[in-house]
C-alpha cells in the first residue's frame, strides 16, 4: 500500500485556505449581534448585508482558485471543484435572500433570523463541499441541515410550516443516523476517516462486505439530502408547507452542495469501488427520474410540482455521477449550474403570484398569464421549455452533457430511460405553458414585484435563453473543476 | 456563408413584426426576399454538388463533448434546402396576402421565418447534436404555428398534441444520436457517412429503434399519424409549408440520411416497407373519408410519407431514385394544392368539397394552378409525377417477387389519384354552387406561388434530362452512399410499369366516379374504430390517473408511513446481504472481564427497555437519564474520559431541557399502536437490530487499519505540543470541525430565538388555519 | 469485548426503530435520543476497545509509550455529541411550537400539509 503524507499543521496557511469559511462564520455572528441588538426594524439591513457578504465571498472564492490544497491535517480540501460548487451555492443563497424580501414583507415575516440562518446554512454547505474527511462531512451536513430545519418551520404562525419542519426534522434525523452509521462502518473497516488515506486503503485492500454496507448507507444519507428516490418523501410536503422563499432556497443551493459532496466522496476516495456504488446510483437515478416524471403530472399545486421536478432533476444529475468519469462530473456541474439558474427564475415567478387576498400557488392561477403579464409568461415559458430539456435552451445542454457522459461510459440504458422520462416530464412542463398561453385569464396578479425581482427574472431568463451562445466558459470551467477532483 | 443562410432566418424572424409594421401591405413580398436570396445562393451551388463535390463549414461549440456548429452540403441536403427556401419564399409572400388584417400578422411572419431557419439548419447540419437542436426547433415553431389561433380549443389541443408527439419522438432520437456518435466514433455526419455502415456494432439495434422513433413521429407514420390531420387547424400557409412540403419530411430526410449508416440490414428492409405500406393505405383510406379539402390533403400527405418510407426501406438504386423523384414532385404539387385550397377557402369561405364546384370561371388562375398540381399528383403524362410513378413501379417490381409491395403501391396510388381529382379538379368544373362568400380571384400573392410550383411540375417532367442530372442523381447518390445514376425517360417504354400506370389511372377514376359511395362505406367502416387520435387523449388521461394514484399511494402526508417506508427499505438493504453472505453470528464468546462491566452494559439495555415501556413522562425522562449515563460509563471504562465527561454534561442538560418541555405540555408517552401493527413494527425493529449487530461483528473480525490514528499519535506532541491526543485532534488537526460545531450551536440558539420569541403574543390556532385552507380549495 | 457491545448496540437500535415507528410524536423524540446514543456507541465500538488507557502522551515522551485507546473515534464522537445535542435542543423547541399550533402528538393527525388532490380524488 502506498503511504499518504498528510500535510503538517501550519495554522497561518490553513487559516488562509479557509478564509472564506472564517469570514462567513464571523460575519454570521456579527449579523446575529446586529439583529439581536437592533431589533427587527433592522431586518432589511441584515438581509442586505447578508446578500453583500455572500456575493463578496463568492468573488473572493473565484479570485483565490488555484491548485488543489489540503488544510487541517487533510480534513479540508480547496480545489477548483470546490470553488465551482461554492460559487454556485453562494450565488444561490444570495439570490434566495434577495427573492425573499417582498414575500416576507407582505407576510409580516421580516425577521433578521432569516438571512442569518441562510448564511449559516451556506457555511455548512461550503464545509460539505470542501470536506475531505468523514467527520468534516458529517459536521458540514448537520450544520446545513439544522439551519434548513429551522427555516422550514420559520413561519411560526402557520401550522403547515411547523408541520413541514417536524416532518423534515424526523426524517432528516433518520437519514443523518444512516449517514453516520455509514461513516462508522467505513471507518470500522478502513481505520481512517480521511479521504486521502481512504483512497489508498480502498485501492489496496480486498473487497469487504462491511465497506460496501458503509458506502451504501453513506449514499442513502446523501440521497436524502438531494431528495433522491426512495428517500424523497419529505420533499413534496416540505416544499409545499414551507414559506415559499424557503422552498426557493431549498430547491437551489442545498441540492448543489449535496451533489457536490456526492461527487467528492464517490468520485475521489471511493472511485475504486465504482462497480459497487454505480449499481446503487443507477437504481436511485432511474427511480428518481421515473417517479419525478410520473408523480408530477397529477399535481395542481405549483410548489408540489416543483418538488417532483426537483426529484426528477436530481435523477438526471445522478446519471452523470453514475458515469464516474471526468466528463460525468463535468456534466453534473454544468447541470447543477443550469438547474440553479432555472429554478431561481421559476421561483421568482411563483413568488410573484400574489393577488389582493394573498399568495396563490395553484397551477390554474397561471391561466392566461400571457395576456395579463406577457413578460412574466414569456420568462416562465422559457424556464419550462428549459426544464423539459428542449433545445436550444440551457436545460437541453445540461441533459445532453449528462446523457453523453453516461453513453460514453457505456451506460446507454440509463440515458435511454432518462430520455423516456424526459418525454413524460415534458408533458407537465408543457401543460403549464398551455395554461399560461391558451387558457382564459384568471384574476390578474398584483403589480410591483420590485426591481430586484425583475432583474433576477430577466437575468435568469437571459442566461437560460442564451446558454447556447455564451455557455462555453461555464462548460470549460466545469471541466477544469472536474479534472481537479478526479485528477 | 452557409451559417448565414441558416441563421439569417432567425435574425429576420426577430425583426419581422417591425418590418411588417413598416411595409404593410407589401410585407409578404418584402420578407420573401430573404428566402428567395437563400434559394439563389443554393441554386448557384448546384453545378458544384452535381459534380459530386460536398461543402462543409464548422465552428466549435462544445468541443469536449463533440458538439460543433457544423454544416454539410451534399446532394441530399442541397435539394432539401432548395425546396425549403424556394417554397418558403412563395409561402411568405402567400401569407402576406392570406393573413391580411390579422392582428398578429407580424408575429406570424416571424414564426414562419424562424421555422424556415430551423428547417434549413436541420437538413444542412453536419453535427448530430446540431441536427437535433434544429430538429426540436422545428417542433417548437410548428407548435407555435399550429396554436396560432389559440382562441379555438381545437387548435390548442392540436398544438399540444403535435408538440408532445414530435418533441417526444425527438428526445428518443437524441438517445439514438448519442449512441450513434459513441458507436460510430464521431458526431459529424460527414465522417460517419464516410466510414459507412455500423450494422455490426452491438449498439445497432437500440440506435435503429431510437432513430426510427424520431423519424416516425415526425413524419407521421402509423401509429403516430394522428397529429398531422389535427395540425390542419393551423392557418393554411402553415399547412402548405410545414405539414406537407417540408417539416413532415424531416423524418424521411433523417431515414434517407441514415441509409448509408443504418440501412441495408434485414430489420431495416423489413420494418420500413411494412410501416410505410401500412401508412400509405391508412392515409389514403382515411383521406377519402373526408369532405374537407385540407383534411383530404393532410391524409394524402400521411400516405405519401408512407410511400417514401417504404421506398427508402427497399433501398435499391431504382427505389432510391423513385423516392427522390416522388419527394420532389410531392413537395411541388402538395405545396401547390394546399395554397390552392387556402385560396379557395379565402375566397369562398368554405373548404367542403361537396359545396365547391365550377370555380374555374371565377378564379381562372387558381384553377390553372390547381389543375397543374392535381394532374401531377395523379401522375398524368408529361408531369413530373408521372415519371415518379413509373419509377416507383419499376422499383417495386424489381425488388423481389413478393408482389404485395407492388399491390400496396397500386392501391395507394389509385386512391391518391382519386383524392387529387377531388381536390385539384372537381372544384373548378361543373356548375357554380352557392358558397358563404362570393367567390373571386385572389391577389397575385395568393395564386402566384401555386401556379409557379404547378408549372415547375411540368417543366421538370419535360426536361427530364436536366432534372435527372442536377436534382435526382446527386440526391439519390447521397442517400445511397454510392453513385446512383438512373436514366429518366419522359417517353415511357411499353413495359410492365406502364401497364400498371394504366391500371392505377383506371382504378383511380373508378374510385373518383363512385366517391360518394366509397366515402359513406369508409365512414361507416371507420366510425366505430378506436383510433390513436382518441387513444392519445385516453392515454394522457390515464397518465394523469396513474400519477394521482401513485402520489396517493406513496405521498400520503403521513409521517408514520414515510418512516415505515424508509425503515423497511433500510431493513431490506441490510437484511438481504446479511443473509446472502451468511453474516448472522452463530455464537458469541463471552470475554472474561470484570462483572461491573457487564453490569454497565446491562444498565444501558435496561434503561433503553424502560424507555420503551415508559408509562408516564417522568418515567421516560428517568429512563433517558439512565441510558445516557450508562453510555458515559462505557466511555469511561474504555479509556475515553473526555468523552465520558462531555456525555455526562450533555446528558444532564438534555434531561433538564426535555423535562422542562415535556412536563409543560399536556402530553403522554403512550404507544398508540394496536397489537398487530405493534407486532409488525417489532418484527421490523428486531430484524434491523440483528442486522446491525451482525454487520458490526463481521467488521470487528477484520483487523483495523490504524494509519490515521498512528499519524495523530505520532504528530500530536511534535506538531501541536499537546499530550491529550483527543484534544489535539479537536483543536488543532480538526480546528475547522470545532468551528463548525460552534456554528451548529449558534443555529440551535437562533432557532430557539426564531421559534419561541413571542413578540405579538398571538398564535393563530390551527382551526383558524384549516378554515382558510378550505376556502382556498 | 466488541461482540458484546455489538449486541448492546443492536438492542438499542432495535428499540430506536420501534420507537420511531410509533404514531406518537413524543415517542419519536425518545427514539431520536436513543438513536444518537446508539450511534455514538457504534462509532466507539468500531474503533476498537481498550480498557482504561486514555490516549495521552506521558510526560517526557513525544509519542505514546503503551497501547492507548484509539483517539480518532473519540474525536468523532465528541463532534457528534455536540451536534446531536444542538439538534435535540432544536427538536424540543420545535415540539413545543408544534404542540401549540397543532394540539396533537399523533403524527397521523398532523396532515395539514397533505395534498388536497388526494383527499377528493382517487
Amino acid at each position: 500500500m502506498e503511504t499518504v503524507t498528510l500535510p503538517a499543521i501550519d495554522i497561518a496557511r490553513d487559516m488562509g485556505l479557509i478564509a472564506p469559511e472564517i469570514t462567513m462564520a464571523v460575519a454570521a455572528m456579527a449579523l446575529l449581534m446586529l439583529g439581536v441588538f437592533q431589533s427587527d426594524a433592522r431586518s432589511r439591513l441584515v438581509s442586505n448585508l447578508s446578500a453583500v457578504l455572500l456575493v463578496a465571498v463568492a468573488a473572493f472564492v473565484v479570485m483565490t482558485t488555484g491548485e488543489p490544497k489540503l488544510a487541517f491535517g487533510g480534513s479540508f480540501k480547496v480545489d477548483a471543484f470546490a470553488s465551482f460548487a461554492k460559487v454556485l451555492v453562494l450565488c444561490g443563497s444570495a439570490l434566495a435572500i434577495l427573492m425573499s424580501r417582498g414575500f416576507l414583507h407582505h407576510e409580516k415575516l421580516e425577521r433578521f433570523e432569516f438571512p442569518v440562518l441562510i448564511v449559516l446554512a451556506t457555511l455548512g454547505m461550503m464545509m460539505m463541499i470542501s470536506a475531505n474527511d468523514l467527520i468534516s462531512l458529517y459536521m458540514g451536513i448537520e450544520l446545513q441541515s439544522l439551519a434548513l430545519y429551522v427555516l422550514a418551520s420559520f413561519n411560526r404562525n402557520s401550522a403547515r410550516s411547523t408541520e413541514a419542519g417536524l416532518k423534515y426534522f424526523v426524517l432528516g434525523a433518520l437519514s443523518s443516523g444512516m449517514l453516520l452509521y455509514g461513516c462508522s462502518l467505513i471507518y470500522g473497516f478502513t481505520g481512517t476517516t480521511n479521504f486521502e488515506v481512504l483512497g489508498t486503503v480502498v485501492t489496496g485492500g480486498e473487497m469487504n462486505i462491511g465497506l460496501i454496507f458503509g458506502v451504501t448507507f453513506l449514499i442513502a444519507g446523501l440521497a436524502f439530502k438531494v431528495s433522491a428516490v426512495p428517500f424523497h418523501m419529505w420533499t413534496p410536503d416540505v416544499y409545499e408547507g414551507s414559506p415559499t422563499p424557503v422552498t426557493a432556497f431549498f430547491a437551489a443551493a442545498p441540492k448543489v452542495a449535496a451533489l457536490a459532496l456526492f461527487m467528492r466522496v464517490l468520485g475521489d476516495p471511493l472511485l475504486p469501488l465504482i462497480h459497487e456504488w454505480r449499481q446503487i446510483i443507477f437504481f436511485i437515478s432511474v427511480a428518481s427520474m421515473v417517479l419525478g416524471a410520473f408523480a408530477a403530472i397529477g399535481q395542481n399545486n405549483i410548489k408540489r410540482l416543483m418538488a417532483y421536478s426537483t426529484i426528477g432533476h436530481m435523477g438526471y444529475a445522478l446519471v452523470g455521477l453514475a458515469a464516474g468519469t471526468v466528463a460525468g462530473v463535468q456534466s453534473v456541474l454544468v447541470y447543477l449550474a443550469i438547474y440553479l439558474v432555472t429554478n431561481v427564475g421559476v421561483f421568482v415567478c411563483i413568488l410573484s403570484m400574489r393577488r389582493k387576498e394573498g399568495m396563490v400557488e395553484e397551477i390554474s392561477d397561471l391561466s392566461g398569464l400571457s395576456r395579463t403579464r406577457p413578460m412574466m409568461a414569456f420568462a416562465l415559458a422559457i424556464f419550462m421549455f428549459s426544464l423539459a430539456g428542449i433545445p436550444p435552451l440551457a436545460g437541453f445542454f445540461g441533459k445532453f452533457l449528462v446523457f453523453f457522459a453516461a453513453v460514453d461510459a457505456g451506460l446507454w440504458q440509463l440515458a435511454v430511460i432518462g430520455l423516456l422520462a424526459s418525454v413524460v416530464s415534458a408533458f407537465y412542463y408543457l401543460r403549464i405553458i398551455k395554461v399560461m398561453y391558451f387558457d382564459e385569464p384568471a384574476p390578474v396578479f398584483e403589480r410591483g414585484i420590485g426591481t430586484e425581482m425583475r432583474l433576477i427574472l430577466t437575468g435568469s431568463a437571459a442566461l437560460v435563453l442564451l446558454f447556447a451562445v455564451f455557455g462555453g466558459p461555464i462548460i470549460s470551467m466545469a471541466q477544469h473543476a472536474a479534472v481537479s477532483l478526479m485528477g | 456563408m452557409i451559417a448565414i443562410a441558416v441563421l439569417s432566418g432567425f435574425v429576420l424572424a426577430v425583426f419581422a413584426p417591425f418590418v411588417h409594421r413598416l411595409t404593410k401591405p407589401l410585407s409578404g413580398w418584402v420578407l420573401a426576399a430573404l428566402p428567395a436570396a437563400i434559394f439563389f445562393y443554393f441554386v448557384q451551388m448546384m453545378p458544384q454538388i452535381a459534380h459530386g463535390e460536398t461543402v462543409r463549414a464548422a465552428w466549435d461549440w462544445v468541443p469536449s463533448f463533440g458538439v460543433t456548429l457544423s454544416f454539410y452540403v451534399d446532394g441530399l441536403s442541397l435539394i432539401f434546402a432548395l425546396l425549403i427556401s424556394g417554397i418558403g419564399a412563395f409561402i411568405v409572400a402567400y401569407a402576406g396576402g392570406y393573413l391580411k388584417g390579422h392582428k398578429d400578422h407580424g408575429r406570424f411572419m416571424g414564426f414562419i421565418l424562424a421555422f424556415m431557419g430551423s428547417m434549413l439548419g436541420l437538413v444542412l447540419a453536419d453535427n448530430l447534436i446540431t441536427l437535433f437542436v434544429f430538429w426540436e426547433l422545428t417542433s417548437i415553431t410548428s407548435f407555435l404555428l399550429i396554436g396560432f389561433n389559440h382562441d379555438k380549443p381545437r387548435s390548442r389541443r392540436a398544438a399540444i398534441q403535435a408538440l408532445v408527439v414530435t418533441g417526444g419522438g425527438g428526445l428518443a432520437l437524441l438517445g439514438g444520436l448519442l449512441l450513434l456518435g459513441v458507436a460510430g466514433g464521431s458526431f459529424e455526419l460527414s465522417e460517419l457517412l464516410a466510414s459507412g455502415s455500423i450494422a455490426e456494432n452491438p449498439y445497432y439495434l437500440p440506435i435503429f429503434l431510437l432513430v426510427l422513433a424520431g423519424a416516425f413521429t415526425k413524419s407521421a407514420q402509423v401509429p403516430f399519424h394522428f397529429w398531422l390531420p389535427n395540425a390542419m387547424e393551423a392557418p393554411t400557409p402553415v399547412s402548405a409549408y410545414l405539414h406537407s412540403a417540408t417539416m413532415v419530411k424531416a423524418g424521411v430526410y433523417l431515414l434517407a440520411r441514415m441509409n448509408p449508416i443504418l440501412g441495408g440490414t434485414d430489420i431495416w428492409e423489413l420494418v420500413l416497407p411494412v410501416f410505410g405500406g401500412i401508412t400509405l393505405l391508412t392515409g389514403t383510406l382515411l383521406g377519402l373519408r373526408q369532405t374537407d379539402v385540407k383534411q383530404i390533403l393532410a391524409y394524402t400527405t400521411v400516405a405519401s410519407l408512407g410511400l417514401l418510407v417504404m421506398l427508402i426501406g427497399i433501398g435499391t438504386d431504382v427505389a432510391i431514385t423513385a423516392a427522390v423523384l416522388y419527394l420532389i414532385s410531392h413537395a411541388l404539387f402538395k405545396g401547390g394544392l394546399f395554397m390552392v385550397a387556402g385560396s379557395i377557402d379565402h375566397s369562398t369561405g368554405t373548404r367542403e368539397t361537396v359545396r365547391l364546384s365550377g370555380l374555374g370561371k371565377v378564379m381562372p388562375l387558381t384553377a390553372l394552378a390547381g389543375l397543374l398540381a392535381g394532374l401531377s399528383m395523379m401522375g398524368i403524362w408529361p408531369f413530373f409525377g408521372f415519371i415518379a410513378k413509373e419509377v416507383i413501379y419499376e422499383a417495386t417490381l424489381h425488388h423481389d417477387p413478393r408482389m404485395w409491395i407492388t399491390a400496396v403501391a397500386i392501391i395507394g396510388n389509385s386512391l391518391m389519384l382519386a383524392a387529387a381529382a377531388l381536390v385539384g379538379l372537381r372544384p373548378f368544373f361543373g356548375k357554380l354552387l352557392q358558397t358563404p362568400k362570393e367567390p373571386h380571384e385572389g391577389s397575385p400573392s395568393l395564386w402566384l406561388g401555386a401556379l409557379t410550383l404547378g408549372v415547375l411540375g411540368v417543366v421538370f417532367g419535360m426536361m427530364s434530362h436536366f432534372s435527372g442530372e442536377y436534382l435526382v442523381a446527386p440526391m439519390a447518390s447521397a442517400i445511397g452512399g454510392r453513385d446512383i445514376h438512373t436514366a429518366l425517360h419522359l417517353w415511357p417504354e411499353v413495359s410492365l410499369p406502364l401497364a400498371l400506370s394504366g391500371v392505377t389511372i383506371f382504378l383511380g377514376f373508378i374510385w373518383f366516379w363512385q366517391i360518394d359511395h366509397l366515402r359513406s362505406l369508409l365512414y361507416a367502416a371507420t366510425q366505430r374504430l378506436w383510433g390513436p387520435d382518441h387513444g392519445s387523449d385516453q392515454f394522457l388521461a390515464a397518465l394523469v390517473r396513474v400519477s394521482k394514484n401513485l402520489t396517493g399511494l406513496l405521498q400520503t402526508g403521513r409521517l408514520n408511513f414515510y418512516i415505515t417506508f424508509t425503515l423497511t427499505m433500510l431493513a431490506l438493504t441490510l437484511g438481504i446481504p446479511v443473509i446472502a453472505y451468511g453474516l448472522l453470528p452463530t455464537s458469541i464468546v463471552l470475554p472474561d472481564v470484570a462483572l461491573h462491566i457487564y453490569g454497565v452494559f446491562g444498565l444501558t439495555v435496561v434503561g433503553a427497555l424502560a424507555l420503551l415501556f415508559a408509562r408516564s413522562r417522568l418515567q421516560a425522562i428517568l429512563s433517558m437519564g439512565v441510558t445516557g449515563f450508562s453510555v458515559a460509563l462505557i466511555f469511561l471504562i474504555f479509556g475515553a474520559p473526555d468523552l465520558a465527561f462531555t456525555q455526562f454534561m450533555v446528558e444532564t442538560l438534555s434531561v433538564v431541557i426535555i423535562a422542562l418541555v415535556l412536563l409543560r405540555l399536556p402530553v403522554d408517552t403512550y404507544d398508540r399502536r394496536d397489537f398487530l401493527p405493534s407486532l409488525r413494527d417489532a418484527g421490523l425493529a428486531i430484524s434491523i437490530g440483528v442486522a446491525f449487530t451482525s454487520i458490526m461483528m463481521a467488521i470487528g473480525a477484520e483487523p483495523l487499519d490504524l494509519t490515521l490514528t498512528e499519524y495523530f499519535a505520532a504528530n500530536s506532541y511534535l506538531e501541536a505540543h499537546g499530550r491529550n491526543i483527543v484534544n489535539v485532534i479537536l483543536v488543532d488537526f480538526r480546528a475547522l470541525d470545532t468551528l463548525g460545531e460552534i456554528a451548529v450551536v449558534l443555529v440551535a440558539g437562533l432557532a430557539a430565538l426564531a421559534l419561541i420569541k413571542v413578540r405579538d403574543g398571538i398564535l393563530t390556532s390551527p382551526d383558524a388555519n384549516r378554515v382558510t385552507r378550505e376556502d382556498e380549495a | 469485548m466488541e461482540p458484546i457491545l455489538a449486541v448492546v448496540v443492536g438492542i438499542l437500535f432495535a428499540i430506536t426503530v420501534f420507537l420511531f415507528l410509533s404514531r406518537s410524536y413524543v415517542r419519536i423524540i425518545l427514539g431520536i435520543f436513543l438513536l444518537s446514543n446508539a450511534t455514538h456507541l457504534l462509532i466507539f465500538t468500531m474503533g476498537g476497545l481498550t480498557l482504561e488507557v486514555p490516549p495521552l502522551i506521558p510526560p517526557g515522551a513525544t509519542v505514546p509509550t503503551e497501547a492507548i485507546a484509539n483517539p480518532l473515534p473519540q474525536a468523532l464522537i465528541l463532534t457528534a455529541i455536540v451536534i446531536s445535542f444542538a439538534l435535540f435542543a432544536f427538536l424540543l423547541v420545535l415540539t413545543y411550537r408544534a404542540y401549540q399550533a397543532l394540539h396533537t402528538v399523533d403524527v397521523d393527525e398532523m396532515r395539514d400539509a397533505e395534498p388536497l388532490v388526494e383527499e377528493d380524488g382517487a
